[in-house]
């Protein structure tokens, strides 16, 4: 089982994070068209070469169209991938300063008492997010430029929301056995940035 | 309860729980549930119906996903070897000196600095270089760390900057002019810490050892080594400043661009990939889950009307704008102590912000913004390094397991002391952080 | 007091529609009230999400009226693109004047059903402004433009040039580092924008505009139906057409002194004859048809909907 979730929280944090790197790449060929673009249409190119600029043009070089729309929509899906691998390795930030004067077997249980709101609180989100989808998907909002449905955006997120609440409940159920048998089964990082 | 009251009593419902060791993004949402269901009168539908789309929206801003793309950036980076080159580089000019390898270090954390957008991010990159070198050198432990717990401060205070980004976006102002804006204090925290690492070297002459030269040959060969990151440096943040693309379009240019460095190298393999996704994952993850809360929250707190009330307040007291200025910073400084640097921006700015905008220091508001934003994020970065809770140093001091805690505690605050002194510098003279914005 | 409005919007309180639209209708609105209503402004989005998200914020209560543009939600509202067509509105009395009667036939009881819409108006006319100057579509070739809605980038594309989608703060960066060539806006937003320092040249057309935006001040419905008869007759007395027609107006007529900066710098302001308007408009009409035919798969005869919009809109003031 922990192999199991621990692989689940990996698996999609790798796949936002591949989203991630496929929106840097998207980002980067939109503006080296966009500059190439220009340069095709300056006064030289149009002048002197401008069969082979026409030509280039009629390919289709510039701005991908519509690279904000999907940027958007694929960061979410990305930050969503997150969130399971940050619960798994207890990545949250949190100031311990004030509870480490309590003893250990105190500590956990804290522990175990927030990360059960967290999960309860990460389940309320992906409910909602699924409510907003239906929404979409009953109004027919599209995106401005690309004009697909809002709602495809929606699921992508809440897919990679399922995970994080499976993921969420997995550890606030660990953390609550930590406490109870004292002993260390997740690791708790702590991030900041 | 009225509301304005409601949003009076969140704060020390919201510092309890912070206290109680609740994440703080959960800390801050909760806050904004709570204030939102009780501010409507008990009814939970509008705040049920808010979250149908604003968690999404929050996490499909254009603006905030500069944050993802500058930490794999910094990610990509390091496995390019850029740090060490930069290392490399900066101990060959100043190694010789007494203190040098210490003062290496801050110069090469500014170089990673100008392509690294965290604190964090920096520190960690350089121990791994640097802290090796520092010791062989006979550099003793609570130096070391505490030169590159500063040091990695740098990382945030010279552009490109996440705190900064947050920033922006939460006071309406151009991100490539708060850049532009941070690069001189950036410099003159470099050159503050290398002060700092002389004086220190003078006054306990046991904590470094020295080592001969290196010729003026190798040293520029070394330097020569360090130019993926000038051009790095010099296309993201040159490019955004000029507009030839959007702070966003940077980010992911220098993303890509470090990861085709990192490609060359022949460092970049699938494992390693794959770590530095789940690197970028994890810290992304935790900023946005803040940035969920601060949201809400926030929103609650606009609703309750206490940024209006404060602001309203502290103006109707006459209190000359210098003496709010510097409540305010010092402020910072306390919490800096207890609290980490983006949940400080995120709780206080909406309420500090108004505040300021309100207050005449005889320049423009948008310079204001600017010169306000620059001394918030240097003393919120100060809490990086301040004892007991500072983040740079608990991530230094778990890569060197040798050097007690207190030690770094006690080298560091000198390196505190050159902050502080900075910022006075900076309030004094405004003009050393607007010189470089046009107009 | 014994109700309390939040009024959610997103743009700063000094801007021309909070200061001279919004703000006049909140304080008549109290005034009339004898202050037993009290509008509370929520500039700027404070209340949290983006504005795309206004409608369903006054749809579900989470601000009890919003003012939005209804083109931040394409596809939701479609009847009232028909004032958004490319040389569609000529004068922004009339369009939202018919606005206002084709909301009240078609719209009331159908897209607009789960809110309370105090007040439908569009902005003043649409222009061009560019760094070269444009007189015909040919000239449009290869600039990028930001467009201000999904029928003007259409067009945009229609005539070889690259719509560029940014918000509209973002056009000033945009204007001055050459992100973007030249922008759609009327020109009582340019000052806010200092549009008229950064580029030298403005197209205006004669007969009809390039497009216009259309907006409205809406309610959250169980709100308004939990209103006391004498409070709803206040909120009703102070909406609907003749507000619409202000609204609209009062936009409209902040385009004079922004239009005068322009002149005052000395800047290329060219007034396209009714003749060379018209190459403009028979280059939109592929956009038209196409319109037409999405309208069509929807189930809405938007031919009618034009006949009915270009009917009311001449009839306005005879
Ligand atoms: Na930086
Ligand atoms: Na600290």
């Amino acid at each position: 089982m922990h192999r199991l979730i621990q692989f689940l929280a990996r698996f999609t944090a790798v796949i936002g994070g591949l989203v991630l790197v496929v929106l840097i790449l998207m980002t980067t060929l939109s503006i080296i068209g966009r500059t190439a673009n220009k340069v095709l249409h300056n006064e030289f190119f149009q002048t002197q070469l401008n069969g082979l600029s026409q030509a280039l043009l009629d390919l289709g070089i510039g701005e991908i169209n519509g690279n904000y729309e999907l940027l958007e929509a694929g960061i979410a899906f990305a930050i969503f991938s997150f969130l399971p691998i940050c619960q798994f390795y207890g990545a949250h930030a949190s100031v311990d300063i004030f509870t480490s004067v309590l003893s250990r077997r105190a500590n956990r249980w804290i522990a175990a008492f927030w990360e059960l709101i967290l999960t309860a609180v990460i389940i309320l989100i992906v409910w909602r997010l699924f409510e907003g989808m239906q929404r979409y998907i009953g109004n027919g909002e599209t995106t401005l430029f690309l004009q697909f449905p809002v709602w495809w955006a929606y699921a992508a997120s809440f897919a990679a929301g399922i995970i994080s609440c499976i993921v969420a409940a997995y550890c606030a159920v660990v953390r609550v056995i930590e406490a109870a048998t004292d002993a260390n089964i997740l690791p708790s990082e702590q991030g900041a940035h | 309860m009225t509301n304005l009251e409601l949003g009076f009593w969140s704060f020390p419902v919201l510092l309890l729980m912070i206290f109680l060791r609740a994440p703080i993004g959960l800390a801050m949402l909760l806050c904004g549930f709570g204030g939102w269901y009780f501010a409507m009168g008990g009814n939970p539908t509008p705040l049920l119906a808010k979250l149908k789309s604003e968690t999404y929206t929050t996490f499909s801003s254009y603006s905030l996903s500069i944050i993802p793309m500058f930490l794999l950036m910094g990610q990509f980076a390091t496995l390019s070897g850029m740090s060490t080159a930069l290392f490399k580089a900066a101990e060959s000019f100043l190694g010789h000196r007494r203190g040098g390898v210490a003062m290496a270090a801050v110069g090469a954390c500014a170089g990673f600095g100008a392509i690294c957008g965290s604190s964090l991010a920096t520190a960690a990159t350089m121990s791994k270089v640097a802290l090796p070198e520092l010791r062989r050198y006979g550099y003793s432990g609570g130096f070391s760390t505490a030169t590159l717990a500063a040091g990695g401060t740098l990382g945030i205070l010279i552009p490109p900057s996440v705190i900064l980004v947050i920033y922006a976006i939460l006071t309406e102002q151009n991100i490539a002019k708060l850049f532009l804006a941070a690069f001189i204090p950036g410099i003159l925290a470099a050159l503050g810490y290398i002060i700092t690492i002389s004086i220190y070297v003078r006054l306990n002459p046991n904590s470094a050892g020295t080592r001969p030269a290196v010729p003026m040959g190798e040293r520029f060969k070394a330097l020569a080594n360090t130019w993926p990151v000038l051009v790095i440096f010099v296309v993201v943040v040159g490019g955004i400043y000029l507009g030839w693309f959007t702070p966003t379009e940077g980010s992911a240019i220098g993303a890509a661009g470090t990861g085709l460095a990192a490609l060359l190298s022949g460092s970049l393999n699938w494992s390693l990939l794959r770590e530095s996704l789940l690197g970028t994952a994890k810290t992304t993850g935790m900023i946005f889950f803040i940035v969920l809360g601060a949201g809400f929250y926030n929103g609650f707190l606009a609703l309750s009307g206490v940024p209006q009330f404060m602001s309203d307040w502290v103006v109707g007291q006459g209190y000359s704008p210098w003496l709010v200025l510097t409540i305010i910073l010092v402020f910072y400084l306390i919490f800096g102590c207890l609290m980490d640097s983006l949940s400080m921006i995120l709780l206080t700015v909406p309420i500090f912000f108004p505040v300021i905008s309100a207050m005449d220091f005889g320049m423009s508001t948008e310079h204001v913004a600017i010169w306000f934003g620059i001394l918030v994020l240097i003393v919120v970065e100060v809490g990086l390094i301040t004892p007991p809770v500072g983040m740079n140093l608990f991530i230094i001091n778990s890569m060197d397991r040798e050097t007690p805690m207190t030690e770094t505690y006690k080298a560091v605050m000198y390196f505190v002391g050159s902050d502080i002194v900075r910022v006075i510098i900076l309030v004094m003279f405004p003009a050393i952080t607007l010189f470089l914005l046009p107009g | 007091q014994d109700v309390t409005l939040r009024m959610h919007q997103f743009l700063p309180p000094q801007a021309n529609v909070p200061k001279q639209v919004l703000d006049v209708w909140a304080d008549k609105v109290q005034a009339d009230s004898g202050d037993r209503i009290k509008v509370e402004r929520y500039p700027s989005m404070q209340l949290g999400g983006k504005p795309p998200e206004l409608m369903d914020q006054a749809i579900d209560g989470v601000a009890d009226i919003v003012w939005t543009v209804v083109g931040y939600t394409p596809g939701r509202y479609p009847s009232t693109e028909v004032f958004e067509l490319p040389f569609m509105v000529n004068d922004a009395r009339a369009a939202s004047s018919a606005y206002w009667q084709m909301f009240e036939k078609h719209m009331k009881d159908g897209e607009f059903k789960d809110v309370h819409i105090l007040g439908t108006w569009v902005h003043g006319p649409g222009l061009l402004h560019t760094n070269k100057e444009v007189r015909t579509p040919a000239d449009m070739q290869g600039l990028k433009i930001r467009g201000g809605s999904r029928l003007v980038n259409q067009l945009l594309e229609t005539t070889g040039a690259t719509p560029v989608g940014m918000p509209v703060p973002a056009i000033p960066e945009g204007l001055s580092k050459g992100v973007i060539d030249g922008t759609t806006i009327p020109w009582e937003v340019t000052p806010a924008l200092k549009v008229s320092e950064l580029v030298k040249n403005h197209t205006e057309f004669t007969g009809s505009a390039l497009y216009t935006l259309t907006f409205v001040l809406a309610m959250n419905k169980d709100k308004y139906e939990s209103l006391p008869d004498d409070l709803k007759k206040v909120i009703d007395d102070n909406s609907g057409h003749e507000f619409s027609v202000f609204a609209g107006g009062t936009q409209a007529d902040a385009d004079g002194p922004a239009r005068e900066i322009a002149v005052g710098l000395n800047n290329n302001i060219v007034t396209l004859s009714d003749a060379e308007t018209q190459v403009w408009r028979d280059a939109a009409q592929p956009i038209y048809a196409s319109w037409i035919a999405d309208m069509d798969s929807k189930g809405i005869d938007g031919q009618a909907l034009i006949d009915e919009a270009r009917g009311l809109m001449d009839a306005y003031g005879k």
